[in-house]
């Protein structure tokens, strides 16, 4: 899809199977195969527990809103006619906090700790960004 | 985590006895190096110091000029036993003046010069392509992943995640923020230097400011500005042969949650908390021994936070302390007293520095200085939000 003015993800080795998840429409993160908490961002080793075997899991896609901004000012000309938009923090159900956006909702019906789900936005023919909207 | 000693032997050992501040607001035309050096000779001649009796240089500037010490060092024509430039953000400038002390206490320097210089409102707002620019250019820049992809620009959002969650935890205001800003404004109608010194303002200008990352207004965002601070580290006993009376430094500490922002509750319980219990420790001091503050003001709800993560009220009560009127002159606990970030100029923490010295030298006129001040805590907060560093200064007796 051409003329998408927004910035696309810049993935690295450790997180190219995040995108890879996310273009088939699933949120996955790796998950410990010692004490199997699941962690975000990427690492060789569990942040927990050290250990180094882990395995990418698909997650449920259920989180809720820990935190969230609502942007008046455009920083960026890809927002440009979207003001105002909202940018959270999303607690995944399985623990891990990601950046996200909230699609579904006005700016002024959020809330903290609101349930939400995630869904995928095929924004260009190779890249999905998984967003959230009310559970 | 181990707990830890802060080493009681180095209270009131070493001292500040020389500040200076360059040309603050809107300065076109110089750039960040000069205005550090301006700042620079202000503090050695403060202090009854020359640019040979240093040897050691801790400065920081814009993150794009690489070793930025050295840029001052070959500026000041000299070479130093112990330089560089630390990478903490906001906490770096506080982390300079323990870093200096350590190096002299190590015996691998003597006479430090910790200084900051940006010049922010250059960058973008010099002449009218710059400001035009300004605007979308530095977020056009950011690249990555997990962020710019979603709409993440800039540290407003990032702070304003935190002051969200503290609004949700614990019913705080935008009412109550505002009262941050207009405190530190006042202080700033007093300070002729202060870059909105001639710009008065009321609850009502802050409520109907206009939203930028809500929930902040342009009123809870520091200034851009071209500015710059230092100040000169030497034990106290070399202070005795100098010019001014010494600021002794009685404690200090730092504390990184670089565990990451996001994590645990460390958006609302901050590494203010830690880097504080520390330095306290160190300086044999409590909140309740403290004067006056100078608390980093990135944004408002950032000086709300470290108010209760200090200790000077309980967590979830800084809405109503900031409320109160403490921070004013004749509160209890004069907080950022030459307007701060918010309303002096924005030299990333360097210029607390500084103020805190001076109100401990006792040099304003009665309508700036708080009356009698013997302590003074100094905060220092950044590197992606995550950073601390703490200073806990004393008068000499």
């Amino acid at each position: 899809m051409s003329g998408y003015l927004k910035p696309l993800p810049v993935p690295s080795p450790e997180t190219e199977p995040f995108w890879r998840a996310a273009h088939a429409h699933h949120l996955s993160l790796p998950k410990c195969g010692d004490c199997a908490m699941v962690r975000f961002p990427p690492s060789g080793h569990c942040p927990a527990c050290g250990g180094t075997a882990h395995e990418w899991v698909d997650l449920s896609g259920a989180g809720k809103v820990f935190s969230f901004v609502v942007y008046h000012r455009l920083y960026h000309k890809g927002w440009e006619g979207e003001l105002p938009y909202v940018v959270a923090v999303i607690e995944l159900a399985e623990g891990p906090r990601i950046l996200s956006t909230l699609t579904g909702i006005a700016p002024g019906d959020v809330v903290c700790d609101m349930a939400v789900q995630v869904l995928f936005d095929d924004v260009t023919q190779d890249v999905s960004l998984p967003k959230f909207a009310p559970a | 985590m181990t707990a830890l000693a802060p080493n009681r032997s180095l209270r009131d050992k070493y001292a500040i006895v020389g500040t200076g501040v360059s040309r603050l607001g809107k300065v076109p035309g110089v750039g960040a190096p000069s205005l550090i050096e301006e700042a620079i000779y202000h503090a050695l001649d403060d202090a009854g110091l020359k640019t040979s009796d240093v040897d050691g240089l801790l400065v920081r500037g814009p993150d794009d000029i690489y070793t930025f010490h050295q840029v001052i060092g070959q500026r000041l024509g000299i070479d130093a036993a112990f330089s560089t430039t630390l990478a903490n953000g906001g906490a770096s400038q506080i982390l300079s003046v323990i870093l200096g002390v350590m190096a002299i206490d190590a015996g691998l320097a003597s006479v430090v010069v910790c200084g900051y210089g940006r010049d922010a409102w250059s960058r973008t707002h010099a002449n009218k392509e710059v400001q035009m620019r300004g605007a979308t250019r530095a977020a056009e820049m950011e690249s990555g992943e997990f962020g710019p992809e979603f709409g993440l620009f800039g540290a407003a959002a990032m702070h304003a995640f935190g002051a969200r969650r503290h609004m949700f935890e614990f019913g705080t205001t935008r009412e109550q923020f505002g009262a941050i800003t207009l405190a530190f404004r006042e202080y700033a109608n007093r300070n002729p230097a202060a870059q909105m010194g001639h710009k008065r303002l009321t609850m009502e200008d802050y409520l109907a400011a206009r939203m930028i990352v809500e929930p902040f207004c342009l009123l809870d965002c520091s200034l851009r500005s071209d500015a710059a601070g230092a100040v000169i580290v030497t034990s106290t006993e070399r202070a005795r042969d100098l010019r001014r009376k010494p600021v002794l430094i009685k404690g200090f500490a730092t504390h990184n949650n670089i565990s990451g922002w996001f994590e645990g509750d460390n958006m609302i319980r901050t590494a203010a908390g830690p880097s504080s219990g520390r330095a306290y420790a160190m300086a044999g001091l409590g909140p309740q021994d403290i004067d006056c503050a100078q608390i980093y003001d990135c944004f408002t709800s950032m000086v709300l936070t470290q108010l209760e993560d200090y200790g000077f009220c309980e967590k979830g009560a800084g809405g109503a302390f900031v409320s109160s009127g403490a921070l004013k002159l004749d509160g209890e606990l004069p907080t950022n007293t030459s307007g701060g970030q918010l309303s002096e100029a924005h030299a990333e923490g360097m210029l607390q520095v500084v103020e805190g010295a001076r109100q401990l030298q006792g040099i304003y006129h009665p309508e700036r200085q708080v009356p009698g001040a013997e302590t003074c805590i100094v905060s220092g907060h950044g590197g992606n939000t995550v950073c601390h560093s703490t200073l806990i200064l004393g008068s000499a007796t």
